[in-house]
């Protein structure tokens, strides 16, 4: 018997020795890390990445959120926002979704964003953002808060909400019958793609339209891409009866979420035109050889700009002499009307016929052609020597008549 | 007066019923019709297409059909008329004696005369007016174009300015018949001045023009070597009365002719400018630009006239 008991307790002693060693074997690792990074059993803590910001009137508030697992086992921790001030709205969330708990493994941490958007006149201040952290147990529990402070914007940036509207040109000078087109980018900066509605306000009569930049069609809506930007065109065309001046035209671009607006400055120099024409309507008049015919046009300033410097240009035969009273006409006054005199003296060997003089009356960003038919005739004053010389032949031969005759 | 028309009728008769007017009336109207003929041929195929043609009826008189136009026929072939029909007037009569019988009847010696050149006149406006005439009832069949006032204005006047121009002719011969007491003499002057006038003057004016104003000298600016070249010759064959008929006639019948120079200088403004309307010429304009030429050749008629009359009249005739 006694040698069976020691048989069996032998085995047995054996069997906890395998056990104990089977053990030691076992828990060596954490036994030795134990030693190097005394963990605690649970420890969790939760921290904002800059835990103060400073962001600009008006502007969202987005920060990365730390949560941290030091203890030595995951934990589940719910997180929340416990008070949000007034006039902001906050939640937490991942790329894709608002969270409300995460699950963190043992030693490790993750990541989280605060997203908080101020309402609209949430003004200048300090914002405190309480943030807690507690496992789903509710044993551990971790506090933080993210300090917002917000800050006057700058004026250029208060306009623009959202949406970011530059233009290169933002005045335009010319006169009133000519179309002035603007070139502006319009920048989304939402995260959203959206549609903009375009709008203006302009002086009344005003032809104002929107188009895309080089193509021929207009369009009231524009739908651009989350922080993407797009050119367009605003094409303005200004009351024909417009008087010369300064006129802004506020153009308007908002969608749901944001709004812009750009000023943009058409500076009307005025129409001009120029109009030539003799009182009659008469456009031909007849000249003798070498000698001069005179004919009256008149000069009227049809634009609603003064023209200065008018010049005359003729388009003549070699050898002829076009001479205008007064040569030059210094300034004329838009409505106002100035008489010129012509004068057209054809050469003495201008042949008998009708000759084109066409005159241009130019001024300096403004000209007139004028056409006129010079009939040319032969002059009679000769006719009168012929005459004289038939005369004195026929007064001849009656003299003979009468002397010799009857004979 | 009774003595003119006398005479007047007398003459009338002798031309009318003699065969060398009759000869020389049908080779002259025979070659006009050919001329018109051939003109109207020509001017009917050019025409074709053309939208509105101007003054066509005017054409058919100075168109150039085959070989000349009606207008440089009666130039060259105008003076034969009045030759034929003045070179024998008084020199045949005294020949044959007649006209010593004539001055016994109560008929003056001016009367003689005049009634000759008056005859001679007559019978020269009667043959253009006809030949005139004969084209124009050939256009109308022809081009079925109906002349308008102007152009019957501008016939008209050409007439006028061919019968001063066979008028001078005539004159011309019956001075020579009054010189020349040999019938042959007269004929061949007459003859002989025609041929010296009509075909030598324009010879040698280009000869003398050469000479004095020469074209492609060297060390000149040749435009104006030409152009003076030109006026030289110009101003000598002047002399001759066909070249002034010519030029009188050719404006007078063409519209658009504005100028009875050769030649005309014009810069390209002028060109264009001129060219910018073509519009025809009124008919008084057309006259006042050959309005010299016609004076002098009526004077010249005149004047050739008047002295046949002083030599006729100064003349002994009982010998």
């Amino acid at each position: 018997m006694r040698g069976i008991q020691n048989i069996i307790s032998r085995h047995f002693m054996i069997m906890i020795m395998g056990a104990l060693l089977c053990g030691v074997a076992l828990f060596t690792p954490s036994a030795f890390a134990d030693t190097e990074k005394s963990l605690p059993p649970r420890h969790i803590l939760v921290a904002p990445e800059y835990p103060s910001v400073v962001v600009p009137e008006g502007e969202s508030v987005s920060v990365d959120l730390t949560v941290r697992n030091g203890g030595r086992q995951g934990e589940t921790i719910d997180i929340s926002m416990p008070t949000v001030p007034k006039g902001w709205k906050a939640w937490i969330k991942t790329y894709s979704f608002k969270v409300s708990g995460v699950f963190v493994e043992s030693d490790s941490s993750k990541s989280l964003t605060i997203k908080a958007e101020p309402e609209k006149g949430t003004g200048v201040g300090t914002y405190v953002f309480p943030i807690r952290a507690k496992t789903r147990d509710g044993r551990l529990t971790s506090a933080s808060e993210l300090i917002v402070t917000v800050e006057e914007k700058e004026k250029e940036e208060k306009k623009a909400e959202g949406i970011n509207i530059t233009t290169s040109y933002p005045v335009l000078k010319g006169p009133t019958d000519a179309k002035f087109e603007f070139s502006i980018e319009v920048q989304n900066k939402t995260d959203a793609e959206a549609v903009f509605n375009l709008a203006y306000e302009g002086p009344k009569n005003w032809d104002v339209n929107f188009k895309p930049s080089y193509e021929d069609k207009y369009f009231s809506s524009l739908r651009i891409k989350e922080n993407q930007s797009q050119s367009m065109a605003v094409e303005v065309k200004p009351y024909i009866l417009a008087e010369p001046g300064e006129y802004p035209i506020k153009v308007k671009i908002n969608s749901d979420k944001a709004k812009g607006e750009v000023i943009l400055t058409v500076v009307l120099t005025g129409t001009y035109k120029l109009d030539a024409g003799t009182a009659d309507g008469l456009l031909s008049l007849n000249a003798y050889q070498g000698k001069p015919a005179t004919i009256s046009f008149f000069v009227k300033n049809n634009g609603s700009a003064a023209q200065n410097g008018i010049k005359f240009l003729t388009f003549k035969p070699e050898s002829w002499k076009v001479e205008f009273t007064p040569e030059k006409i210094d300034s004329l006054p838009p409505g106002e009307l100035s008489q010129v005199e012509m004068k057209i003296t054809p050469a003495e060997q201008a042949l008998v016929g009708d000759y084109s003089v066409a005159v241009s009356v130019e001024g300096e960003k403004s000209a007139k052609n004028m056409e006129f038919r010079v009939t040319v005739r032969a002059s009679t004053a000769w006719g009168w020597v012929g005459i004289i010389i038939i005369v004195l032949v026929v007064i001849g031969l009656v003299f003979l008549f009468i002397r010799m005759g009857r004979r | 007066m009774q003595g003119i028309s006398a005479v007047y009728r007398k003459e009338m008769a002798d031309h009318f019923s003699s065969f060398r007017f009759v000869i020389l009336f049908a080779l002259i109207a025979m070659v006009s019709v050919i001329t018109s003929y051939m003109a109207g041929i020509t001017l009917k195929e050019s025409l074709e297409g053309v939208a509105k043609p101007q003054f066509v009826f005017l054409m058919l008189f100075n168109t150039t059909g085959a070989m000349f136009s009606m207008v440089q026929f009666v130039a060259f072939f105008g003076p034969l008329i009045g030759i034929v029909l003045g070179f024998d007037t008084i020199n045949r009569e005294r020949a044959e004696g007649t006209l010593i019988k004539i001055l016994t009847q109560p008929i003056f010696r001016d009367a003689v005369i005049n009634g000759k050149f008056l005859a001679g006149v007559t019978t020269i406006t009667i043959m253009l007016v006809s030949i005139v005439l004969i084209i124009s009832g050939l256009g109308l069949i022809l081009l079925g174009v109906v002349p308008g006032a102007e152009e019957i204005w501008r016939l008209l006047l050409y007439i006028v300015i061919s019968v001063f121009y066979i008028s001078f002719w005539l004159g011309l011969s019956i001075l020579f018949s009054i010189f020349f007491r040999s019938i042959a003499t007269s004929a061949l002057a007459s003859v002989a001045l025609w041929i010296f006038l009509s075909f030598f003057v324009s010879l040698g004016a280009s000869v003398l023009a050469d000479m004095v104003a020469p074209a492609n000298a060297p060390g000149v600016d040749s435009t104006e070597a030409i152009v003076k070249n030109i006026r030289v010759k110009e101003g000598i064959s002047l002399s001759s009365p066909m070249s002034l008929y010519t030029k009188a006639s050719a404006t007078v019948i063409d519209p658009m002719r504005k100028t009875t120079e050769a030649l005309v200088l014009m810069g390209p403004m002028e060109k264009i400018s001129a060219g910018r309307f073509q519009n025809p010429l009124p008919i008084g304009q057309s006259v006042l630009v050959v309005y010299p030429y016609i004076i002098v050749l009526i004077a010249l008629t005149l004047v050739c006239f008047a002295i046949s009359y002083l030599v006729f009249m100064l003349q002994e005739i009982r010998t």
